[in-house]
């Protein structure tokens, strides 16, 4: 008797063998997409959008490249999430993190076609990537108590993320930059104290690190353009008349003098509030909403500086760096705290004039003024940029640094290999297929950069039989090379953080053994 | 999910990474692909290079037509759909930001920048290796160029004119060039501000276009120029000498208050109480501004209620007071900013040391409209007005952006303050800079470079061939010039032979040129990394 239908009409189920068949392809797949952006000769990506505009995005970047696509594979949406919470984490090694999970997962596949148990290859790779981790952790290198050589290090770390963008070509300045705003963050890792300006115009290498804060917007008519000692008032609420809020709130009248006197009210109003505003003593008024042309005069008059329309963005920062509070009710002035700066003053960048806050109560803050030719260029340049001072913060607070260049993959490998060799039973050649996967990352770069990788990872492979070997693809010149001479550094952090949540993103692939896909909600057809 | 499946079983065969040939068809492809619509764009502008250079005719969507000569706008309205060609209609407009001028020039630099790079990868250089030498090559390329120049003085107004009709000759309104040239220089430098010798903001040059008359009546004004007629529906005063120009922000006309209001008749003699208060109140309002003897009043556009009544006019004619009305708000700083007033906001605040002063406030007849003049002005602003004049729209609009680019050569100009032989002169000489150093680099980067110093020729190619000249001939002796050390030996386009360039004055600023290569080679490289085109949301 044949069963009957157990699911909805449109859903779908597969099972066994095809469902794990689905998400190892849809996983490769997605693999192999991103895989040539890895390492510093990787290619960029166009992103066609298919939405209004037709906008085009020209990245490198593998979080942002993964974000934007369609899928419709479940596994495949697992590896876009790992890549995004490393983004969140680390914000560096989102590329990496899908690469390796990829080839896992090829990996594991040759496994169950070789009647390997998925739960077997599961407990294989963990072990693996356990003992990978503590091959790591005894060659890190950490400088935290010589503040000389970490600043170096950081440098390194900083240069090495780098090159693998568009900022390769001035990466010495870049890693100035980031590193100087990092350190200005003293340990914190709150990048929100770092704003990023982009200006088209001028070239990548006109970019500057500015303390202080920039706001890109105008200084009223008639106000001054320049105050010292500023107290500012940071706001959001509207300067036209409180409007009663009730549908349908009209007056009666029955003269065109009462109007007038209406009229005077509502203007005396605004003009209360501005009296109640300028009351708190301030001599900067910075506010989310319009302020018309009235309460302009009133502020110009009483040599306020007043600047409306801030970006809601805009002002949150502001009032974080100024050490201010955003108010919204003017009523009791001893309860709202004022921001305060040494400094306002209009700069002109390029082409346009913007507003900046110099000696800010929270010192960490500090701008970074981005100029290039154009907006792809800035936007990547933003996101490379943003990379970096992402990993620069973790690594300030966790200071253990490695090498980099294919070296963390070639010292986990050989220490999997070594353990493959003394597990009995079927998981070690899980544990072996883990040892190949991390191999598979060197190989890649040097793919990438169009040298011969089975000969180069070869000898990679024996260089690293050695003890202590510090041995590393040399992309430039396309041999193997000693990559702490050449200064090629890595956080540990992101490189645990992409082991770890490489092995458990396959591990979650692995385990599926059923797809159900449920019926899609329907839409109803306006007509 | 169909390309997830196509590029998966793709990916099957090659089980093992390292073992395996890697299959690069589709990125060749895709990079092939991007670099022929680049160069497709490029090719469509290159025509347009030099005084010799055409015009093309776009027709946009909506029917409007467009005669043009100017790079940025060709590709502006061109609606390219291709990633890659976008990228270089972007590099144009970047170019416009940067320099204003020298637009078509940097579109094809990138295009023959892009046929050399596609035979070396076609020789199987690696696009990273081809995308660092031309960041080299454009490094020297930068150094070259500042060792060819010669700085300039501000005070030394014949060689910025000369500067500013280079950049006009290859337009339109060529034939103007000395009418406009010297009025570009002359709007520039007044609004230099002492303070900043080094910033122009362009922003601070009026540009008023008005049909009729042509090219030759386009002349600078020395005040401002509204694009308006003053108001005379109640006859007020359309001249006005000795003016006291108040900028107000409120409106003359019945109260309106922001909630919503309505007066309630309940018989009919409250109706002509009504009319009379409303009488009254307006002309309470001008009595005020009378009293602080001002006699001309600029109205802000209001979208909440009517600016003027006619009411409000008669009574304002009555008091002799000229009245321009519906001002943008946009305007409004820089009217300020001219007049040396501040606007007033509020019939309160109407005092008398807000007001501006001009000699004279005048409407003067142009052609079929009319224009309001103020000239005169007392403690003008670092601001100047150009009111261009034209036979037909086309004319003018094209006339516009002429000016705009001869402006912003100035402004290159006084920004960094050094001059470039044009004709040609410094493309050749780059090229033959760079190919002599090609020689003592190493490996792919020698032969890189050797393409990049080739690539360059295409500006003296493209020049000679708009001109109607036989480019091989010219090229090849132009080259063999510069072997023999004539650094400045160029194209005369006019006299059909090779010149010493800066003897004929043509030259362009250093910033325009420097720009252009850096952009270019910018673009180029970005266009070299892609592998791949994505459809996303």
């Amino acid at each position: 008797m044949a069963i009957e239908r157990i699911l909805k009409d449109d859903a779908s189920e597969e099972k066994g063998e095809r469902a794990r068949m689905a998400s190892f392809v849809g996983a490769i797949a997605i693999t192999d997409l991103v895989k040539t952006t890895l390492g510093p000769k990787g290619m960029d990506k166009i992103l066609q959008s298919t939405g209004r505009g037709q906008e085009v995005t020209v990245t490198n970047d593998g979080a942002t490249i993964l974000k934007s696509l369609h899928i419709d594979n479940p596994a495949a949406k697992v590896l876009i999430d790992i890549s995004k919470v490393q983004d969140d984490e680390v914000g560096d090694g989102t590329t990496s993190v899908v690469v390796l999970a990829g080839e896992l997962l090829r990996e594991a596949e040759k496994l169950v076609a070789a009647k390997i148990h998925p739960m077997t290859i599961i407990s294989g790779y963990r072990i693996a990537a356990e003992c990978a981790r503590n091959a790591l952790l005894q060659r890190v290198v950490d400088n935290k108590e010589n503040a000389e050589k970490f600043k170096s290090d950081l440098m390194k770390i900083a240069k090495t993320t780098l090159s693998s963008k568009i900022l390769s070509q001035d990466k010495e300045h870049f890693a100035q930059l980031a590193v100087d705003a990092v350190m200005r963050l003293k340990g914190s890792t709150n990048l929100e104290a770092i704003q990023i300006i982009k200006k088209p115009g001028g070239s990548l290498k006109d970019s500057f690190l500015d303390e202080g804060f920039i706001l890109d917007k105008k200084i009223g008519l008639g106000q001054p353009k320049r105050i010292e000692n500023a107290k500012i008032l940071v706001a959001n609420t509207a300067m036209d008349t409180d409007k009663v809020k009730i549908y349908g709130a009209r007056v009666r009248v029955d003269s065109m003098s009462k109007v007038a006197e209406i009229e005077g009210a509502e203007k005396e109003k605004m003009r209360e509030k501005v009296q109640k505003i300028i009351a708190h003593g301030i001599n900067c008024f910075v506010n989310r909403q319009l302020i018309y042309n009235f309460p302009e005069e009133l502020f110009a008059d009483a040599g306020v500086l007043a600047i409306e329309h801030a970006d809601f963005d805009g002002i949150e920062r502001l009032a974080l760096v100024t050490g201010g509070e955003i108010a919204s009710t003017f009523d009791n002035p001893e309860s709202v705290k004022l921001g305060h700066c040494k400094l306002i003053e209009e700069i002109m960048i390029g082409e346009d004039k913007l507003i900046h806050f110099s000696g800010v109560e929270m010192g960490q803050a500090c701008t970074i003024v981005l100029r290039g030719a154009s907006h792809h260029m800035l936007d990547e340049a933003e996101r490379s940029l943003h990379d970096a001072l992402c990993v620069l913060s973790q690594t300030v607070n966790d200071t253990r640094v490695v090498l980099g260049g294919g070296w963390p993959e070639m010292v986990m490998a050989k220490a999997v290999d070594e353990l493959a060799r003394q597990t009995p039973g079927k998981k070690s050649h899980a544990i072996e297929a883990f040892s190949r996967s991390l191999v598979a990352i060197p190989t890649i770069i040097a793919d990438n950069a169009g040298l011969d990788s089975a000969d180069l990872v070869a000898q990679l492979r024996a260089e690293h039989h050695k003890e202590g070997c510090n041995a590393g693809i040399d992309v430039i010149s396309g041999s193997v090379g000693d990559m702490a001479e050449l200064g090629i550094s890595e956080s540990f952090k992101v490189k645990q953080a992409v082991l770890l949540s490489a092995t458990e993103a396959a591990e979650m692939i692995l385990r599926v053994d059923e797809i159900i896909t449920c019926a899609p909600r329907k839409r109803e057809d306006r007509m | 999910m169909a390309a997830a499946t196509a590029a998966a079983t793709a990916a099957q065969p090659r089980s093992s990474k390292t073992e395996s040939y890697v299959d690069n068809k589709r990125k060749e492809d895709i990079r092939q692909a991007n670099i022929k619509a680049a160069r497709a764009v490029a090719d469509a502008v290159r025509t347009s290079l030099g005084p010799k250079g055409m015009d093309k005719m776009i027709s946009t969507a909506n029917g409007e037509v467009i005669i043009t000569n100017d790079g940025a706008t060709i590709l502006n309205k061109m609606e390219v759909l291709q990633p890659a060609a976008k990228m270089l209609v972007d590099l144009s407009k970047s170019q416009d930001a940067a320099a204003g001028d020298g637009t078509t020039t940097v579109v094809v630099i990138a295009g023959a920048l892009l046929k050399q790079c596609l035979l070396l990868l076609t020789n199987g250089i690696h696009p990273t290796v081809i995308s660092d030498s031309l960041h080299k090559a454009s490094t020297k390329a930068v150094d070259v160029l500042t060792a060819m120049a010669v700085p300039l003085e501000l005070s030394d107004r014949e060689s910025l004119i000369k500067s500013a009709s280079t950049s006009l000759n290859s337009k339109v309104v060529s034939q103007y060039s000395t009418l406009l040239a010297p009025l570009a220089v002359d709007s520039v430098l007044s609004v230099v501000d002492p303070a900043k010798p080094d910033m122009v903001d362009l922003r601070d040059i009026k540009i008023v276009k008005k049909l009729g008359g042509t090219v030759d009546d386009t002349e600078l004004v020395k005040g401002l120029v509204f694009d308006k007629k003053a108001s005379h529906a109640a006859g007020g005063p359309t001249r006005m000498e000795n003016a006291k120009i108040a900028v107000i922000q409120f409106q003359i006309s019945p109260p309106k208050t922001d909630i919503e209001q309505s007066i309630v008749v309940s018989d009919y003699t409250q109706m002509d109480r009504i009319l009379k208060e409303e009488r009254n109140y307006i002309l309470g309002m001008i009595k005020k501004i009378k009293a602080t003897g001002c006699n001309v009043l600029l109205i802000q556009k209001s979208i909440l209620r009517d600016a003027v009544t006619d009411l409000s006019l008669h009574y304002l004619a009555k008091a002799k007071i000229m009245v321009i009305k519906d001002v943008e708000r946009d305007d409004i700083e820089f009217i300020t900013k001219t007049l040396n007033c501040f606007p007033i906001a509020n019939i309160e605040h109407f005092r008398a040391e807000k007001l501006g002063h001009a000699a004279l406030v005048e409407e003067v007849s142009l052609g079929d409209g009319k224009i309001v003049k103020v000239t005169g002005i007392k403690d003008m602003g670092r601001t100047t007005t150009v009111l261009i004049r034209g036979s037909n729209q086309l004319v003018i609009d094209e006339a516009e952006r002429s000016l705009h680019d001869a402006l912003c050569v100035v402004r290159c100009l006084v920004s960094k303050r050094f001059l470039i032989a044009g004709g040609g002169a410094p493309e050749i000489e780059l090229s033959r800079q760079l190919g002599a150093w090609s020689k003592v680099l190493h490996g792919m980067e020698g032969y890189c470079v050797r393409s990049f110093a080739e690539a360059l020729e295409v500006v003296p190619y493209t020049l000679a061939e708009n001109a109607g000249l036989n480019p091989i001939a010219i090229v090849t002796e132009l080259r063999n010039r510069h072997a023999q050390g004539e650094i400045n030996a160029g194209i005369n386009v006019r006299k059909g032979q090779i010149t010493n360039i800066l003897e004929e004055n043509v030259v362009q600023p250093l910033l325009v040129s420097t720009s252009a290569i850096t952009l270019a080679t910018e673009c180029v490289r970005m266009i070299l990394k892609i592998d791949d085109i994505v459809n996303v949301r």
